[in-house]
């Protein structure tokens, strides 16, 4: 069990980093804003994202695979709309990290 | 009065000739309308600022690559690289300030035509409403030279407005195969390659039989999907091999402009490098800018057009197929080489491969392709782009090459439509002098007009009068007005 970071350092992975994780980066603030969970969120694409630290990786996933172990939480999402689910995986993996109750 | 005409003077020169200053303001107004706090609006249109500075740099570098890379392929094929009396860097640096005026009077246009017009995607994939706002400003200006700047950009606005317009909306029956809900729109440049797989590739297969998510491949491949890598791979490659093809003469000439005492062999793997790492700059600028202006857009037309819907990027239907995306980008950039072959030995052109767009919009077609045919569909999306971009920038790059004609490299399928569709009807009108330029916008809203009709009409011959518009792409949850419809569960997906 280890303390949640503040603000959490979140990046939205995608191919080029600028539309898809663009998007994925306003709904990963929204749902954050609805947790109550301080975060910093930016977008970006793979290749910078390796050399990047970051607390938690959220991306598609056909590019989160090669993230796993790189940040402590990796979520990979399937529906870029569904933030009800990404605040399901969200809160599942905070969980797990003992980052919220 | 004088002074007036100076303050006039000094604000077209330096601030709506700008590029850089433009987006900047732009990015100021957007996150003031946004209520932003102070500090982030200041500190957002600094960083949108000096993405668009990025942005030039990133141009330079890849086009000192792509000079290179026609150079030497061109020498070893026996052709000429191909001709341009202007540059992409030249063209942003004298027609930026348009530019940016045109994405920001177009996507306000865009807007409108949404909200009265009651149809449900508002176009939110940002490094789209900036090309697309390019290749429009490049094709008009090629076309009726330096026209009076609010000419350009009113004429331009319009083009650009109606086309993210109606893209999302024509690729809605087909989106809802692909993602199997009415979630978000389809807004990417390939939309033509992905219809054209997905109405085309029909007679392939079906997907419960040949769906390509049944398949596995090699895992070894997925480093490809790193653009900067593939980018990066092929262009080398095609490098080195053509520099054991080229004139030496021409080869130790290039590589002595990069560096004097440089072995001619390292020299082509530098400059392969330098091609991938111009693109990684350049798609780092343009980034830097988005990822301030659109959310701002985002918060507008939220507040302007209440459950609208968004039109995203291409990835965003990755995840429903990822191996119908690999399939996708290997037949692309196989056909795409075979062209490339053919090109150069019939001597008509030396064509550059462009990775990204053999990526996202062959991977976008694949998963359409996929949707309705399975595997083969999926192949067949991946040509049908491949091909597209192969003729397409054989064809474009003249067709520009007073402006931007390495456009042509850069483009998407729908770029090439929007440029010839602007040259052409630009060519019919060019009898009537400078007024020749509204004609452009006029031709294009009528084929609008039409298209939204038919679009319209087909969608309300599958669907049934009745329900709840949500239910059509033509119509918001909780908009008012015609067309009312309604459908069974077996219409839905044949809409």
């Amino acid at each position: 069990m280890s303390t949640r970071p503040e603000p959490l350092k979140i990046l939205t992975v995608c191919g080029v980093g600028m539309g898809s994780s663009l998007m994925l980066r306003m709904s990963v603030e929204e749902v954050l804003k609805r947790m109550g969970v301080a975060a910093k969120v930016e977008a970006t694409d793979v290749s910078s994202a390796r050399g990047m630290k970051a607390d938690v990786i959220v991306g598609q996933g056909l590019h989160t695979e090669e993230f796993t172990g790189k940040a402590p939480v990796v979520v990979g999402i399937s529906n870029f709309m569904d933030k009800e689910g990404l605040e399901k995986q969200l809160t599942e993996a905070f969980r797990s990290e003992g980052w919220m109750e | 009065m004088d002074i007036f005409a100076d303050v006039l003077l000094f604000l077209a020169n330096n601030i709506f000739s700008e590029v850089a200053i433009l987006i900047g303001l732009i990015t100021l107004v957007g996150l003031m309308l946004q209520r932003a706090p102070i500090e982030e609006t200041v500190a957002g249109a600094i960083r949108a600022t000096i993405g668009v500075i990025i942005l030039f740099v990133g141009i330079d570098v890849f086009v000192g690559g792509l000079v290179s890379f026609q150079t030497i392929v061109g020498s070893a094929v026996g052709l000429d690289p191909p001709e341009a009396t202007n540059t992409l860097g030249d063209f942003l640096g004298t027609h930026g300030g348009s530019i940016a005026l045109v994405i920001a009077l177009g996507f306000l246009i865009h807007l409108v035509v949404v909200r009265i017009l009651n149809t449900r995607y508002v176009y939110l994939t940002g490094h789209l409403l900036f090309w697309i706002a390019v290749i429009t400003t490049a094709a008009l200006v090629e076309m009726f030279g330096d026209v009076d700047q609010w000419t350009l950009v009113v004429a331009g606005s319009v083009v650009v407005a109606l086309y993210w317009t109606i893209q999302p909306l024509a690729l809605a029956p087909l989106m809802r195969k692909v993602i199997d809900s009415d979630d978000w729109g389809y807004g990417h440049t390939s939309s033509l390659a992905c219809w054209m797989a997905g109405r085309l590739g029909k007679p392939l297969g079906t997907r419960e039989e040949h769906d390509t998510e049944k398949l596995t491949l090699p895992k070894r491949l997925s480093f490809f999907k790193d653009i900067n890598v593939s980018t990066a791979l092929v262009i080398i490659v095609i490098m080195v091999v053509a520099g054991a093809f080229a004139d030496p003469a021409v080869l130790a000439e290039q590589a002595a402009e990069y560096n004097v005492d440089i072995n001619p062999w390292v020299w082509t793997l530098i400059a392969g490098l330098r091609f991938a790492a111009g693109i990684a700059i350049l798609l780092f600028g343009v980034r830097m800018f988005l990822a301030e202006i659109v959310p701002a857009f985002k918060g507008i037309s939220e507040r302007l057009i209440p459950n609208s819907r968004p039109a995203l990027d291409a990835p965003t239907i990755f995840p429903f197929a990822p191996t119908a995306v690999m399939i996708g980008f290997i037949s692309s950039t196989a056909i795409f080489l075979v062209f490339m072959g053919i090109f150069a030995a019939a001597g008509w052109f030396v064509l550059v491969p462009p990775m990204i767009m053999l990526f996202f919009p062959g991977g976008a077609a694949a998963v359409f392709g996929n949707a309705v045919a399975g595997w083969r569909g999926a192949v067949f999306g991946g040509l049908i782009n491949g091909a597209f971009l192969a003729i397409g920038q054989a064809v474009t790059w003249g067709m520009l090459s007073d402006t931007a004609p390495e456009l042509a490299t850069l483009a998407d399928p729908d770029w090439y439509v929007i440029a010839w569709l602007v040259l052409g009807i630009g060519a019919l009108a060019s009898g009537m002098g400078d007024a020749g330029i509204w004609v452009v916008p006029a031709v294009v809203t009528a084929i609008f007009i039409v298209w939204y009709l038919l679009l319209r009409r087909r969608a309300e011959q599958v669907l049934p009068t009745g329900t709840p518009l949500g239910d059509s792409p033509f119509g918001r949850p909780d908009a008012e007005g015609p067309p009312q419809t309604s459908r069974s569960e077996h219409d839905r997906t044949e809409i």
